[in-house]
């Protein structure tokens, strides 16, 4: 049964991963170049050196096929979350998918950009890399716990009132949202770029890793209802 | 058909009967090393290849 879940999972993440693809190759990879020349010969964070290891067109490349295996290694969590959450997820079929896409939107991004923003190139960063990576690994940690936490708020207060529950679903990712960003110190600057420009590409970050999962969630769903129908018409009786 | 009333504890059991230690290990294995060459990975050549990826994919790399 996870087998099934996970194939259907990497599938899933296969086809978000094909349609981030191309977003990066049409709009994330020309905006980042473009972002990184308007800066040049200003500041350099990355250092001039690092710049010329690989061609341009290497990395417009190479970020394409990363963003496509980003996708199919979401799809394969997805999968596997799927699998093992999935009676404790609230609501019917899609609810449940979609709970869990926006539980892992939360983890993996959404809970750590809150401490840690989505960087633009020529971000001047307060910290060393080894403790970015710890901080947003105990991030990770409390992005599952809120949501979790919101998951369990939901199931225990949705036999009162449904609206009711959806509140109490939702309260733990707002106090994350409206707390985090207050306690912590501002970690990553954008000296060069405009307000404007950086929340734009800051959006960008947040509506395309949503879509991701959002795709996923909906792809697995396609899928699971095609399985069904097959499996129904040539298989009446499946193992347990 | 899938029931829809056990509970994640019985999925858990599910699928420790059914998945050997060593397949478990082999998909988390598989995971990690993407986990690693996409998000960790420092080397100046993998870090610059993935460069615009990790930046529109807000991912945490310089």
């Amino acid at each position: 049964m996870l087998f099934a879940y996970l194939k259907r999972g990497l599938l899933a993440g296969g086809v978000a991963g094909i349609a981030y693809g191309l977003f990066m190759a049409a709009v994330a990879n020309p905006l980042v170049g473009y972002l990184e020349h308007a800066q040049h010969g200003h500041a350099h964070s990355h250092g001039p050196a690092a710049e010329s290891v690989v061609a341009e067109s290497t990395t417009a490349l190479v970020s394409i096929g990363g963003g496509l295996l980003w996708a199919v290694f979401l799809g394969g969590c997805f999968g596997i979350g799927l699998y093992l959450f999935e009676p404790a997820l609230p609501g019917r079929s899609t609810g449940r998918r979609l709970s869990l896409a926006g539980s892992g939107f939360l983890t993996v991004s959404a809970v750590p950009w809150l401490v840690l923003p989505p960087s633009a190139p020529g971000a001047e960063q307060l910290l060393t890399v080894t403790t970015q990576f710890l901080l947003y690994g105990g991030l990770v940690v409390l992005g599952a716990a809120v949501a979790a936490s919101g998951v369990a708020a939901y199931n225990r207060l949705v036999g009162r009132h449904r609206w009711l529950a959806v509140a109490g679903g939702i309260g733990p990712i707002l106090a994350a949202a409206v707390l985090l960003p207050a306690v912590t110190p501002t970690i990553v600057r954008h000296p060069e770029l405009s307000t404007e420009l950086l929340t734009a590409y800051q959006a960008m970050v947040v509506l395309s890793q949503g879509s991701i999962w959002l795709c996923i969630a909906t792809t697995f769903g396609w899928l699971q209802r095609r399985t069904r129908h097959e499996s129904t018409a040539t298989d009446p009786q499946p193992a347990t | 058909m899938t029931s829809q009333s056990d509970t994640v504890a019985d999925r858990i059991e599910t699928t420790r009967a059914e998945i050997a230690p060593t397949t478990a290990l082999a998909i988390f294995g598989f995971g990690a090393a993407i986990t690693f060459t996409l998000v960790v990975l420092q080397e100046p050549l993998a870090h610059e290849s993935l460069h615009n990826f990790r930046h529109a994919a807000g991912i945490v790399c310089h």
